[in-house]
């Protein structure tokens, strides 16, 4: 019965070849690691500092553009990009009534977000002093009801409700009644009708 | 010599073992099966020892790293309001501890432990389908390393090991990090769903000549069992990830209920896996107990069809009992009932086996070796466990402590009482035929005093603070609840927890590299894989055993009688009758592939491309379309021939 084929092999180097890969492994995870930690982690909460220093916006005279605080490049302009933000700006659309006069990004009593046109233009920073300030027309200040960096995030939110590309950490669907595809789910105008877009200069009120 | 005459009847100018001198024959079976030790050869083996041994030495890599972060966690919770780690890190922590422990060691540890075992137990010369086993170890690994690289880059999933939806939902989890753990649950399921496939074509159709289903050993019954259970049970959770991921990726509705979804949908199916799960994790350790209390108590096992007729009776049950989990969702009260009813119904097979390994142990004379003492270890714990398994099986009880450290404490007995401790059992057992030395047994009594008095130490006071209101997956609590002192205790426990698994790992290597040498039987155990040399040579058996009683080793003397006739120049194995284990055919089977690997490859990069867009499903399935084709390709071996 059996033999002693296997036996000139000690225990030790029958082993080797596993312990190598698992080596392998192990190198994947330092790696990662390493890179992780250039990473910021998740920030529930901003530091009070930080904080302070978001609401510095360097706004030019007539309040259109200007220069983000430095804080906002400090950190990597997270509030365009980072999906956590992008979902928390989301989810303020939604508690601060942002549908009442924008709907689901076509716009009703206020401008569309889908179809291109920026009244004030395209710029983070201009969509966060719309926010934060108000604009004539009906569009309130929210600076005494959102933090800084809540503004930031609906701001990066807005930006991304009508990009002609679906980026990777934009958000997905709600669990409500569906009324227009997500975020993430590919160019906002060919998916969906842009609405009415009624503010337009040349076809309403101006500014 | 039943192998014979099939020999014969086949046209076949090539040798068989009969024809030539022992030495002759093991030289030529050599070359045949073996594994060459080239990069090539690492990549491209199918034999199964080779395999299991890779699947367990990770799944027990995977152990330490989940480990690792329980200590993290019990760290984090020794004092209240301790800062050690922030809320969003202790949300990933407990997730991949969890994910961790039941996906990429649990169940891919019990699996590779049958892989290793059940050809050698069954008296035949590699696992059915043998490659598919390597492309399913090459999953297994991608999956783990998705997982853990994951974590390491801060995108480790934070949602629970269970993920419920809406939390885990499209809504709820910004990011990759609910993506890559159902995408991580589909590697870990798709190498679940092909070993379990393996194993049972291996145990029905290549058992020894004589093997009849009341003479297989029992742990190869339980992993037939398993193996049936992950059959039924896995493709519940491929849905309810894919499902999920689709939800979260391409905006369907699934668990959206504003548009005729559901979430309580996600909760039947992730426990309509969940729950057998258990079981996959468990009944394999019944089979290990079964087999190493036998050896230590030097007679048979009592009540074998009592015992199997169990492992059967718990594989059934154990998919009529998954609402248990859900007690709390507001079911109807009926369902509530008949779940309760089903659920305290798992104690009758469960003390029927521990009757019998009693009765066995019992009426033997049993020699305390380390082995046994970690079944002892396992037969207290795993009462325990089950105790409070009862417990909670009842609505109003399970309402009070749902989501509470008492089923904290509730889940860890049972799965570290009724799993690990039989699976640390195993390796004191079964190391010296995985490497040929013996693991010492003055350290491995160390190492039970530290784990069972550890395990208790950790686990037990996690009653009291569930009971005393403390929540489950909580990263800090506050001074004034007053459970500052019981977690204290808890987490220096841990500390004795984890220096038992230190010293466990220094012995195994340590014995791996310089144990005393084993033999091939060094216990004196009963079943067939104590038959072949320590560590088994590529060809497992020289001739392939006869077997004519349930404990041939014992039964037969010295000299076991054996079955000639298999081809030697190509991989060869007998085929047999599924009840009776009459001898029906000589099968090839497979030679070592690197297509496996490759295939397992172009796998995990559709799989995990398909997180971030969902064209690489299509883009992707080419190069996979080409590693099949070219693992399939005939390449005009002797073993393509029939």
């Amino acid at each position: 019965m059996g033999s002693s084929g296997g036996r000139r092999r000690s225990g030790w180097s029958v082993a080797s070849g596993t312990l190598s890969l698992c080596g392998v492994t192990l190198c994947c995870l330092a790696c990662a690691t390493a890179l992780g930690w250039m990473r910021a982690p998740r920030q529930f909460r901003t530091d009070p500092p930080l904080q302070a220093d978001l609401g510095n916006l360097r706004l030019l005279p007539n309040r259109i553009g200007g220069t983000p605080p430095e804080s906002y490049f400090a950190l990597g302009k997270p509030y365009e990009k980072v999906a956590y933000d992008l979902s928390q700006g989301k989810r303020l659309y939604t508690w601060f009534g942002c549908a009442t006069c924008h709907g689901d990004g076509r716009g009703n009593i206020g401008p569309s977000f889908l179809d291109g046109w920026w009244l004030y233009g395209p710029e983070m920073i201009s969509v966060a002093a719309s926010i934060r300030d108000g604009r004539p027309h009906g569009m309130p200040a929210y600076r005494d009801r959102m933090t800084n960096d809540q503004i930031w995030q609906l701001a990066g939110y807005v930006r991304t409700i009508g990009a002609y590309g679906p980026s990777v950490s934009a958000t997905a669907r709600n669990d409500d009644p569906q009324t227009r595809p997500a975020e993430n789910r590919g160019p906002a105008s060919i998916l969906f009708e842009q609405g009415p877009a009624g503010m337009k200069p040349e076809q309403g009120p101006s500014p | 010599m039943t192998g014979n005459r099939n020999a014969r009847t086949r046209e076949d100018d090539r040798p068989s073992d009969t024809d030539v001198s022992d030495a002759e024959g093991e030289r030529r079976l050599l070359a045949t099966w073996a594994t060459p030790r080239t990069l090539k050869g690492v990549l491209s083996t199918v034999d199964h020892k080779i395999i299991g041994r890779r699947y367990i030495a990770t799944a027990f890599v995977f152990l330490i790293l989940g480990g690792l972060l329980a200590l993290a966690m019990r760290l984090q919770l020794a004092a209240p309001e301790a800062r050690f780690i922030g809320p969003d890190r202790y949300n990933q922590i407990f997730t991949m501890h969890g994910s961790t422990m039941m996906f990429l060691f649990a169940v891919p540890v019990m699996e590779a432990v049958g892989v290793f075992l059940v050809p050698l137990m069954i008296g035949t010369r590699n696992i059915a389908f043998p490659r598919l086993n390597a492309f399913s170890y090459w999953i297994f690994l991608s999956g783990g390393i998705l997982l853990w690289v994951s974590f390491a880059l801060d995108v480790g999933p934070d949602v629970g090991w269970f993920a419920y939806v809406p939390l885990a939902g499209p809504e709820f989890s910004p990011g990759k990090r609910a993506d890559i753990w159902a995408q991580m649950i589909t590697f870990t399921e798709l190498a679940a769903l092909a070993v379990a496939v393996e194993l049972v074509a291996t145990i029905l159709k290549q058992r020894a000549p004589g093997m009849s289903l009341d003479r297989i050993p029992v742990f190869v019954w339980a992993m037939l069992v398993t193996s049936f259970l992950i059959i039924m049970a896995m493709p519940a959770i491929m849905i309810a990830s894919s499902t999920l991921i689709l939800d979260r990726l391409v905006g369907t509705q699934f668990y959206n209920p504003a548009e005729g979804g559901d979430a309580l949908l996600w909760q039947h199916l992730f426990w309509f896996f969940g729950h057998p799960e258990v079981y996959i994790i468990f009944l394999p350790a019944v089979g290990m107990v079964s087999t190493i209390i036998p050896t230590f108590a030097g007679r048979p096992i009592f009540g074998y069809l009592p015992l199997v007729m169990a492992l059967i009776a718990t594989g059934i049950l154990s998919f009529g009992l998954w609402v248990h989990h859900m007690f709390t969702t507001g079911l109807p009260r009926l369902g509530e009932s008949f779940f309760t009813a089903s659920s305290m119904s798992i104690a009758i097979p469960a003390g029927v086996q521990i009757f019998c390994w009693i009765a066995t142990l019992w009426a033997g004379r049993p020699q305390l070796k380390t082995p046994l003492l970690f079944v002892c270890g396992f037969i207290f714990t795993f009462v325990l466990g089950g105790m409070t398994g009862v417990m909670v099986a009842s609505v109003p009880l399970d309402t009070q402590v749902h989501d509470t450290y008492f089923v904290v404490a509730h889940f860890h007995y049972v799965l570290i009482g009724g799993a690990l401790f039989p699976l640390i059992a195993a390796v004191y057992y079964w190391l010296p035929k995985v490497s040929g030395r013996m693991m010492s047994e003055r350290l491995g009594r160390i190492v039970f005093a530290l784990i069972f008095l550890g395990f208790h130490g950790t686990f037990f006071p996690m009653h009291f603070l569930g009971l005393m209101g403390m929540p489950r997956r909580v990263y800090t609590y506050q001074p004034e609840m007053g459970w500052g002192g019981l977690n204290l205790f808890v987490s220096l426990s841990a500390l004795v927890l984890a220096a038992g698994f230190l010293l466990f790992f220094i012995d195994a290597i340590r014995s791996a590299r310089s144990g005393p040498l084993a033999g091939p039987n060094p216990w004196n155990a009963p079943t067939l894989e104590w038959a072949t040399s320590s560590p088994p040579p590529a060809y497992n058996f020289r001739r392939i055993p006869v077997v004519t009683s349930a404990n041939p080793l014992w039964d037969n003397g010295e000299t076991l009688p054996v079955a000639g006739g298999l081809n030697i120049d190509r991989r060869e194995l007998l085929v047999s009758s599924v009840v009776e284990a009459l001898p029906e055919a000589r099968e090839s089977s497979p030679t070592d592939s690197i297509w496996p690997f490759w295939a397992a490859m172009a796998t995990s990069i559709l799989l995990i491309t398909s997180i971030f867009t969902p064209w690489a499903v299509v883009w992707g399935s080419i190069p996979v379309a080409i590693t099949l084709i070219g693992w399939f390709w005939p390449k005009g071996e002797p073993e393509d021939e029939a």
